[in-house]
């Protein structure tokens, strides 16, 4: 579709929890290939295998069998060190339940992310959060703040490192559609700024009209959607 | 990294309750460690002072090998060119009118100053001038007595005062000082022989010898001639059974103190869990983790450490106290004194406190290194569904008990061995909570819904769902619970079988003084042979002597007496031995044949004042007296060997049918208060016994405090992490409907289950404890049997001190939810 | 004389002379009069060997030997062995049990190494107690713990030994005992019952074996030692200060005993005097104007700054005595600050002179007192505590 490199590819994915259960089956052989910049929506049911995808591009679990390529590097090679660092350089997290850490405030959330990265730097810190309008209230703890107002220091927390690629986990599942479309314009308007591939998970089917690329996921296997017509149930 | 660290450590702030309990849980943790260790060690160096401090110069000391020695010794003592000074001493003890016994030496002040400084300074005192006279009194009062100033402190005497005795009053002529904790009443050596009816005796002369091997040629024969060091490893040998108890009591308390550290821990990698999830999603490494975790466990191991430090000293005092009542009943007339404040047992309780944080922190902290932020930041909590490691972690607890049955085997090589097997066994129980968990759940799912209803049946499947938690606390609960029923069982036991004993051995009518207290004058046991109507009397004497180096005693009775009134219980030999021993052969204790490895139809030869003697041994008898070892033989062949016509008590036997025996009783108890003399009836007796046993036993039975502490905490704790894990399910109930009342409920009802599995698996675990304490420790450090007896008063108690910890610890839980439960809602954070 | 033999310790033996020097010397207790132990008040009755025991109706008594000895190379000792009986009590108060206190014994031991420049001594002090101590009436038998004198067949066996000194000697008298003053009652102040029994043996053969610290063992020595007895119940006064006492063998068989009662004005005693023995054994009683003596030299002890006399011209006109001594070892103080706070000196001197115009050598002891700090009751103020014992055994007296 995008004549852009691409920056993620999966080679026959595949992967099996040991839970118990039927057959633990999360993955079923996925081929993707993502392009430098592109907005990707990945809809799919509850347990169809999304998170399982997303955690494996993270390198945060490893497939059961295939290979995951991020920039042309394979993550199976590049062992949990390696992992850790491309976590720290090339990735950015925004989650479902914020997961900001509730001893911090907002600023030293996004400060930690700067810290692990090796830049800690205070002002790029709250530059990112004046960045999701939240200027002034940096110094407020997590559960200070709404729930919007969580995804937003969660969002700063991604974007502050400037990481080629953000994975989102339902960003808008806690959040009431207002304001979820809210956060949603703010993400996808933030990645296109800075020309970050963004990979968001989602039940909201508003998060389809953001999105240049939309994927569904059914018991494990992707499919590619034209439009967001054709999610609608 | 700061970043890290720093979202740890304002966990502590945030959830304060749970910090303080885990702060709270390693100062006691450690304050019971460090508090046993000092008593234990302030006991023994007070013994240690005590000892030096009577000591002085002395190099060695010469008695007979039993009993008194002849006072017209010290004219060959005196001329003997390698004694450079000696000094007589008589050392005996008193019975004060309040029935407290006190150690008095009978010393003579001219002789003694050269070995030792306590009469060195009569009258020197400078103050009132009223010890102007010290001197000449202590010389010419015959009832003029040096005090020390620890006992003139305790019973408020100063020069002047007049110390009521069981033998009459004692005049204070002078308070001394003494550095060691033993209480101690100095009388002139002449004065001593009348105050004690030994004239022309004294106990031994303590000496200056500057050449010892031709001093001990010039008397080897007929004297027992020790040097100081051959008296510490008697010393030594005699208190090392006690010395081994304390060790045991501090490892013990080591062990519920790092099972309280790990329990703290364990809950601090909960609240860490989704924490260490999300850094670990966005690029901080494992490591990284891990070492925020450690900084705070060790954070909290060194200020818990240090809040333990000071608990335990102050504890020490405590324990001191009842430290040093058992250590006067078995051995000396010791008070040891506390050991001063030192800044070592700060630094020593952060160590340890750091120390045991982080071997308690080991299991938890490979928890958090194998959390999957994967699962963490879904929601789930990793313990649930632990069932089946529970069976895993159990199989590994039977290869710990299996490893202890091997090290029970090896119990004869130490004593320590049989205690490292006590501890892999406590240690494999302590694997099989999880399990039992699991097992016990339906069974009490049952019974709390029919007794609690919903909140009942929620609370059980609550205990059963968080394993992870659940276990641990039943564990350290358990653990100490077993402890308290094992040693309480080991106690009932004992007292029993001491019960049967006195019922057998100690059958008089009436004991005329003891071994402890006043010698029997001879004129007294002649003028009741010529009373009519006593069946026998048994003229007892008991000597300490040293067998093969090792402190042993010798006991002499009348065989015949015993014979027709007494039934020993015979490991060896029977009551044929009687007969045997009127022609002059022994019979010995257990603890005897056990530690010299003697029986029946050996050989023992044994110093007397004539010399090495060889007997022959006919039995060995069951006994309780003497952990060391007892030589019993017939008084004339003592009298014979050691020319010691010394009688500590006398025992009254009338026949079963005499009609007189009331008057009797009376006539003999009267003929005996003419000498001044202290008796008592068989009743009395053994009950005077019992009590010296309970009080031996009372440190001990103090360990049972530290089973409320841990159950407390683990409890307390376990509940609270429940609390602070499960927010969002209370919203649920809340939903649902749940009332806080039901909610409270649901609380005490997870509190009650864990006390209530915790105590289940304890009757089981502790009554095995209590069989490894019977059939090895005691065995090997006492070398007496000790008959299990069940009782059912160590499991009520226990059960008791269960249910109160476990109420106890829900109060805390309890309060929280009835605070914050009514504003609770559905949503994260 | 030897009113105050001064065997000064740092343990019970000194403590026990303070009680005695107080008692006797600085504190004279007329109240103590008439309670029943036996005034020296009369010139007595002798009887020997009886006298060489104890007289214990007698408060105080003590035996008192020293002698200058050589060994077979020349080398020079003195030695001093003395033994003291005090009374505490007239009857013990339980006379069957040998510990009842009735006298305390005591016993000092010194001796000179003259070659070694060593000065040794230790004392000691016990009850009778079964056998540890004891003066025997009727004959010379008196012993503190394996420390004796006794009489045998005319002769004087000493024996002792204490931390590598040891002595063993036979004491044969060449001459008769020697009464002092008149018959024996020696005065030593202007009131009645201020006086002793006193008689020495002042020339005995000694023979036996002596060891010094530091010696291999005990080597063969011959001399001559001087032995006093002397007894009574009290005798000096208050005003005195301190005490010189010669005792000296002169080569041409005369000995000299000459005692100086120093009084604290600088005045002697007017009692003060001594006696001289000839050759022969008759002896005559000198008075204080009868002698002259003339200090020589003096030596200051680092230890306590005590000023000594060391040297003295002794002339003794009537007898035509004029001899000069000299200690053999300047150093013989005994120093017992530590404790008692009493020190004096007291040791062995040797000199030459003329007698009646013959040269002759002199060798003998002296004994000095109260020149380091004072002796009497003043040394009691510098001593805290020390006070209440000795009063208490003063007013147990």
């Amino acid at each position: 579709m995008s004549m852009t490199p691409s920056i993620i590819r999966t080679y026959d994915l595949w992967k099996q929890y040991e839970t118990e259960g039927h057959d633990g089956m999360a993955l079923r052989g996925v081929d993707l290939s993502i392009g430098k910049g592109q907005i990707v929506a990945l809809f799919g049911k509850s347990g169809s295998g999304k998170t399982t995808l997303l955690n494996l591009l993270a390198g945060l679990d490893e497939p059961t069998r295939g290979r995951i390529e991020i920039e042309g590097e394979d993550l199976g090679a590049l062992g949990e060190r390696g992992r850790t660092l491309l976590r720290r350089h090339k990735l950015g997290f925004v989650f479902q339940f914020f997961n900001l850490l509730p001893t911090l405030t907002a600023e030293e959330n996004v400060l930690l992310s700067l810290e692990l990265a090796g830049r800690p730097d205070e002002r790029l810190a709250r530059e990112s959060l004046d960045l999701v309008g939240l200027a002034g209230k940096e110094i407020r703890f997590p559960h200070e703040l709404s729930g919007g107002e969580q995804q937003r220091v969660a969002i700063a927390r991604a974007l502050v490192k400037k990481p080629p690629i953000i994975l989102a986990d339902e960003p808008t599942g806690n959040l009431d559609s207002a304001t979820g479309a809210q956060i949603l314009a703010l993400l996808t308007g933030r990645c296109r700024d800075a020309g970050t591939t963004l990979i968001m998970v989602s039940h909201a089917l508003n998060t389809c009209e953001y999105a240049d690329r939309v994927l569904r996921m059914t018991d494990g296997r992707l499919f590619e959607e034209i439009s967001c017509e054709g999610l609608a149930p | 990294m700061r970043s890290v660290i720093r979202s740890f450590l304002r966990h502590l702030v945030r959830r304060r309750s749970l910090s303080i309990l885990q702060l709270l849980g390693i100062a006691l943790g450690v304050a019971a460690t460090v508090g046993m260790m000092l008593a234990s060690r302030s006991a023994l160096q007070s013994l240690g002072t005590a000892v030096d401090f009577l000591k002085g110069g002395t190099t060695h000391t010469i008695a007979r090998p039993a009993g008194p020695m002849e006072e017209t010794v010290l004219a060959g003592i005196m001329g003997d060119p390698a004694v450079r000074y000696f000094a007589p001493v008589i050392d005996r003890r008193v019975r004060l009118k309040g029935g407290e016994q006190v150690r008095m030496l009978g010393l003579d002040p001219f002789l003694d100053r050269n070995v030792r400084s306590i009469t060195a300074r009569i009258g020197v005192s400078a103050g009132d001038g009223k010890t102007d006279e010290a001197f000449s009194s202590f010389l010419f009062d015959s009832r003029a007595v040096l005090v020390d100033e620890n006992m003139a402190k305790d019973l408020g005497l100063s020069a002047g005062s007049i110390i009521a005795t069981l033998q009459g009053p004692l005049k204070v002529v002078q308070v001394f000082s003494n550095p060691s904790g033993e209480p101690l009443v100095i009388i002139d050596v002449g004065h001593a022989q009348e105050f004690f009816r030994m004239k022309g005796y004294v106990d031994r002369a303590d000496l200056v010898v500057t050449d010892e091997n031709a001093f001990r040629q010039r008397w080897a024969t007929g004297f027992a001639i020790e040097s100081n060091a051959q008296k510490a490893r008697t010393l030594s040998a005699l208190l090392g059974a006690f010395k081994l108890n304390l060790e045991a009591l501090s490892l013990f308390a080591l062990f519920v103190g790092i099972f309280l550290i790990y329990n703290t821990a364990m809950f601090a990698v909960v609240t860490r869990r989704r924490d260490a999830g999300v850094l670990l999603a966005i690029g901080a490494s494992r490591g990284q983790v891990t070492g925020a975790f450690l900084v705070e466990v060790l954070l909290l191991g060194v200020a818990g450490g240090a809040l333990g430090g000071v608990l335990g000293y102050l504890l020490s005092k405590f324990l001191v106290e009842i430290v040093g009542s058992t250590i006067s009943t078995l051995y000396f007339f010791l008070r040891p004194s506390a050991l001063p404040w030192s800044f070592w047992n700060l630094a020593g309780g952060m160590l340890l406190g750091s120390a045991a944080s982080i071997v308690g922190s080991l299991p938890p902290l490979l928890e958090l290194r194998r959390v999957r932020p994967v699962h963490v930041l879904r929601g789930r909590t990793a313990t649930r569904g632990m069932s089946k490691r529970m069976g895993t972690i159990a199989l590994f607890g039977t290869a710990c008990l299996a490893f202890a049955l091997v090290l029970f085997g090896l119990s004869f090589l130490h004593v320590y061995v049989g205690f490292a097997g006590a501890f892999a066994f406590l240690l494999g129980a302590s694997l099989f909570a999880g399990f039992v968990i699991v097992v016990a759940a339906p069974g009490m799912k049952h019974l709390f819904s029919r007794a609690m209803g919903l909140a009942g049946r929620i609370a059980i499947g609550n205990i059963r769902e968080n394993l992870g938690r659940t276990s641990v606390a039943v564990a350290a609960f358990m653990i100490a619970l077993s402890m308290s029923i094992g040693l309480g069982s080991m106690i009932d036991s004992f007292r029993r079988s001491l019960v049967w004993w006195m019922d057998s051995q100690l059958r008089g009518d009436l004991y005329i003084s003891t071994k402890a207290d006043v010698n029997v004058p001879e004129e007294l046991y002649e003028e009741l042979k010529t009373l009519p109507g006593i069946g026998g009397i048994d003229v007892f004497r008991n000597v300490p002597i040293t067998f093969h180096g090792r402190p042993a005693s010798i006991t002499s009775i009348d065989a015949s007496v015993l014979e027709r009134y007494d039934r020993f219980g015979w490991l060896e030999g029977g009551d044929g031995s009687w007969e045997r021993m009127k022609r002059g052969d022994v019979i010995v204790s257990e603890s005897f044949s056990r530690r010299f490895k003697v029986g029946q139809g050996s050989r023992v030869t044994i110093e007397t004042a004539r010399g090495p003697a060889e007997f022959l041994v006919a039995g060995v008898y069951y006994d309780y007296a003497s952990e060391h070892g007892v030589i019993m033989m017939d008084r004339s062949v003592y009298l014979r060997l050691f020319g010691d016509r010394t009688i500590n008590s006398l025992g009254i036997f009338i026949d079963e049918g005499n009609p007189d025996r009331v008057k009797i009783i009376e006539e003999v108890k009267h003929r005996a208060r003419a000498f001044g003399l202290p008796f008592a009836t068989r009743e009395e007796f053994h009950g005077r016994i019992l009590d010296i046993f309970d009080s031996t036993f009372a440190v001990t039975r103090s360990m049972r405090v530290l089973a409320v502490i841990v159950a407390f905490f683990g409890i307390a704790g376990a509940l609270m992490t429940f609390f602070v894990e499960r927010q969002k399910e209370f919203g649920v109930y809340r939903a649902l409907g749940f009332t806080t009342g039901d909610v409270a409920r649901m609380t005490v009802a997870e509190s009650l289950g864990l006390g209530l599995v915790s105590f289940l698996m304890s009757a089981v675990v502790g009554t095995v404890f209590a069989l490894i304490l019977i059939k090895v420790i005691n065995l090997q450090s006492f070398n007496w049997t000790i008959f299990y007896h069940f009782t059912t008063r160590p499991y009520l108690v226990t059960g008791l001190t269960a249910l109160a910890a476990s109420v106890a610890a829900c109060a805390y839980p309890v309060w929280s939810v009835v605070r914050k439960y009514p504003v609770m809602q559905i949503r994260e954070e | 004389m030897r009113t105050q033999p001064a065997l000064l310790s740092s343990s019970l033996a000194g403590f026990i002379i303070l009680a005695l020097l107080c008692f006797l010397f600085v504190c004279l207790p007329r109240d103590l009069f008439g309670q029943g132990w036996r005034q020296a008040d009369a010139p007595r009755q002798w009887s020997f060997p009886r006298d060489h025991g104890s007289h214990p109706e007698y408060r105080t008594e003590w035996w008192y030997f020293t002698g200058n000895l050589a060994d077979n190379e020349g080398k020079r000792y003195g030695y001093q062995l003395t033994f003291f009986r005090h009374g505490l009590e007239l009857e013990a108060k339980n006379p069957a049990n040998p510990w009842s206190v009735r006298d305390v014994h005591l016993a000092h031991f010194a001796i000179t190494d003259v070659s070694r420049g060593g000065f040794h001594r230790s004392d000691r002090a016990s009850r009778r107690g079964p056998g540890l101590a004891g003066a025997g009436a009727g004959a010379m038998d008196v012993h503190v713990l394996n420390w004796s004198a006794r009489m045998k067949d005319g002769r004087i066996i000493l024996a002792a030994a204490h931390d590598g000194m040891e002595i063993d000697l036979e004491l044969a008298p060449a001459k008769p005992p020697i009464l002092h003053g008149r018959q024996g009652l020696s005065r030593k102040g202007p009131l009645p019952g201020q006086a002793s029994y006193y008689y020495s043996f002042t020339d005995l053969k000694t023979r036996g074996t002596l060891r010094a610290p530091g010696m291999k063992g005990p080597v063969p020595v011959t001399g001559t030692s001087w032995f006093d007895q002397e007894f009574g119940s009290n005798q000096l006064s208050p005003e005195q200060a301190g005490w010189d006492w010669f005792a000296l063998h002169l080569s041409d068989g005369r000995d000299l005993m000459i005692y100086y009662l120093r009084k604290k004005d600088g005045t002697f005693e007017r009692e003060s005097s001594g006696t001289l023995v000839e050759r022969n054994g008759t002896s005559r009683h000198l008075a204080l104007g009868d002698i002259e003596t003339d200090v020589l030299s003096q030596w200051r002890s680092e230890r306590t700054a005590g000023r000594y006399p060391a040297a003295w011209r002794i002339r003794v006109p009537a007898a035509a005595i004029d001899v000069t001594v000299r200690p053999l070892v300047a150093d013989q103080e005994l120093v017992t600050t530590a404790s008692t706070g009493i020190t004096y000196w007291e040791g062995a001197v040797d000199g030459k002179g003329t007698s009646r115009g013959r040269e002759v050598a002199a060798e003998g002891y002296v004994e000095l007192t109260g020149y380091a700090g004072s002796l009497g009751g003043e040394i009691l103020e510098a001593v805290s505590g020390f006070r209440f014992q000795v009063s208490g055994f003063r007013k147990r007296l």
